[in-house]
């Protein structure tokens, strides 16, 4: 299927120090291997990129893919710490309902713990847009200050 | 002549330097020195310095020093706060009195059902035409251009229930929860939103800003552990997810002040749970909170602090705030994600400072890394 991404998430990518093709890549085997989960409205599908988590959110759009954002962090997926509620998500793969929890983070030798959707039953992670770019961003920040 | 005259300079390379690597260790598992000790010093680092109680709440940028100030004498935290317990309501509406031994209180009630039925949160414009936003701006420009090397921007929800139930009573909110349920509802959520937007004119200016919310009020003196749950632990983890979104934290600093005997049991799955957060509880019953039990229930998820009675350290008695500052680091010191020795709440502004450095003392004797 057709991958669009706009100008605006291009910029966004390269600002990151990633390749649009990898963010192609990332989507492509998403879609091959249905490992990802949805809302409803959109996908979200995460892959390792050297150092960094990759996070495409995408949504089907009349037979092709839109690219509406892609954020990644550097703190590690560890394992699940606990697991609270049911969300909207669903995971592809499995079929499984993705809960709201908390996961293990590790970075710089530290192991702490953040806000995630969780898969319990494979032991996935993910981290939404909102707490990549603010929450956890700033947190990669302190911790390279305060071990520095 | 302004407040930074004085005082004379913090000794940046050697206390404060070593006091920053130490503050640092529970959080990012780099240990350094000792079990850090934070007495939540307020008006007692006023007092400390000749000043008076009021002077500290009046005059928040010499309180704020001298904060900074007398942490180099006990060794305390390398960083500065300033607070009180209601930020947020004179933009609601209320009006707060200075008072010579108090923080500022509340002239009164100001709100019926029908008046809380029109409530509304304030919004981002309104808060920094208000009175908090500006006060903690000039607070942090104090503290950027005097103390910088002590700066963290902190946005307070502190307590949410017990300062949206002054706006209509202690006593008149505490009946509303079996009562009025969807008022008092309904008045804690607009105070919660407007603290959110708060956060987020913080966050703007800074970059981010910490997070200090508690439970106070809402405890197991006056409430159920189900009561507590719905009117404080939901509101705290909607205000902690909600400032996040808008870009304030990652750090948390959650207080439950009072007696949280059973109540505890509400809290780990409804806040949120960062890699910068700080969980302290006052009390179990009459007594201080258990380290072991702190431990044990919360250090998968944050950092704990652990008390020591804040009756003890207006006590002449420091060997009894040794003893119990022990307890409390021998119980609660190998928590996972780190431990820091607390008083049960905000230390008293006439604390006695032998007691002070009994608490340091215990923090070098049994909170030294390496050594357990």
């Amino acid at each position: 299927m057709e991958i669009i991404i706009s100008d605006e998430v291009k910029a966004g990518i390269e600002g990151k120090a990633l390749k649009v093709d990898e963010i192609k890549a990332l989507i492509n085997g998403a879609e091959a291997s249905k490992d990802k989960i949805t809302n409803g409205s959109k996908f979200l599908a995460k892959k390792k990129l050297g150092d960094v988590t990759v996070y495409a959110d995408y949504s089907e759009e009349g037979g092709a893919l839109k690219v509406n954002s892609v954020y990644a962090h550097k703190m590690i997926l560890q394992d699940i710490v606990m697991d609270t509620a049911d969300t909207e998500w669903t995971y592809v793969k499995t079929g499984a309902k993705i809960r709201k929890g908390h996961t293990n983070l590790s970075f710089m030798g530290a192991t702490r713990s953040a806000p995630s959707l969780v898969d319990p039953a494979s032991g996935e992670s993910w981290l939404e847009e909102y707490l990549a770019a603010k929450t956890i961003a700033v947190a990669e920040m302190l911790f390279s200050q305060k071990r520095a | 002549m302004g407040y930074e005259e004085l005082f004379p300079k913090n000794d940046l390379s050697g206390w404060h330097a070593n006091a920053a690597k130490r503050f640092a260790s529970p959080f990012v598992d780099n240990f350094h020195d000792r079990i850090d000790v934070d007495p939540i010093i307020l008006s007692n680092a006023a007092v400390n310095c000749g000043f008076t109680i009021r002077d500290f709440y009046e005059k928040p940028e010499l309180g704020i020093h001298c904060v900074g100030y007398i942490s180099e004498l006990f060794d305390l935290l390398p960083v500065t706060h300033w607070f009180f317990s209601l930020p947020w309501v004179r933009e609601l509406g209320m009006t707060l009195e200075y008072k010579e031994t108090l923080p500022p209180v509340p002239t009164g009630p100001i709100l019926d059902a029908d008046g809380v039925e029109g409530l509304e949160p304030i919004c981002k414009t309104d808060l920094q035409n208000g009175s908090t936003i500006p006060l903690f701006f000039n607070l942090y420009d104090y503290v950027q251009k005097n103390l910088p090397h002590t700066l963290v921007p902190i946005s307070y929800g502190f307590d949410l229930v017990g300062a949206s139930a002054e706006l209509i009573g202690v006593e008149e909110f505490i009946m509303w929860t079996f009562t009025e349920p969807d008022l008092a509802h309904k008045l804690v959520d607009t105070y919660v939103q407007t603290s959110i937007n708060g956060a987020e004119v913080m966050a703007d200016k800074f970059g981010f800003a910490m997070l200090i919310v508690g439970s106070v009020l809402a405890n197991n003196d006056i409430f159920s552990d189900d009561a507590v749950e719905e009117f404080s632990a939901k509101k705290m983890g909607t205000y902690v997810d909600q400032c996040f979104r808008r870009g304030a934290g990652p750090q948390v600093f959650y207080h439950l002040c009072g007696n949280h005997e059973t109540d505890y049991k509400v809290f780990k799955e409804n806040l949120l749970w960062s890699p910068f957060n700080v969980l302290h509880i006052g009390y179990q019953g009459q007594k201080v909170f258990p380290s072991d039990l702190l431990k044990s229930e919360f250090q998968d998820v944050t950092t704990c602090m652990g008390s020591v009675d804040t009756k003890l350290m207006i006590n002449p008695n420091p060997a009894k705030v040794y003893e119990q500052a022990k307890e409390s680091l021998l119980a609660g010191r190998d928590s996972k994600k780190g431990f820091i020795l607390g008083n049960s709440c905000e230390t008293p502004p006439y604390t006695i400072p032998g007691n002070l450095l009994a608490m340091v003392r215990a923090a070098r004797d049994f909170g030294t890394y390496g050594t357990w």
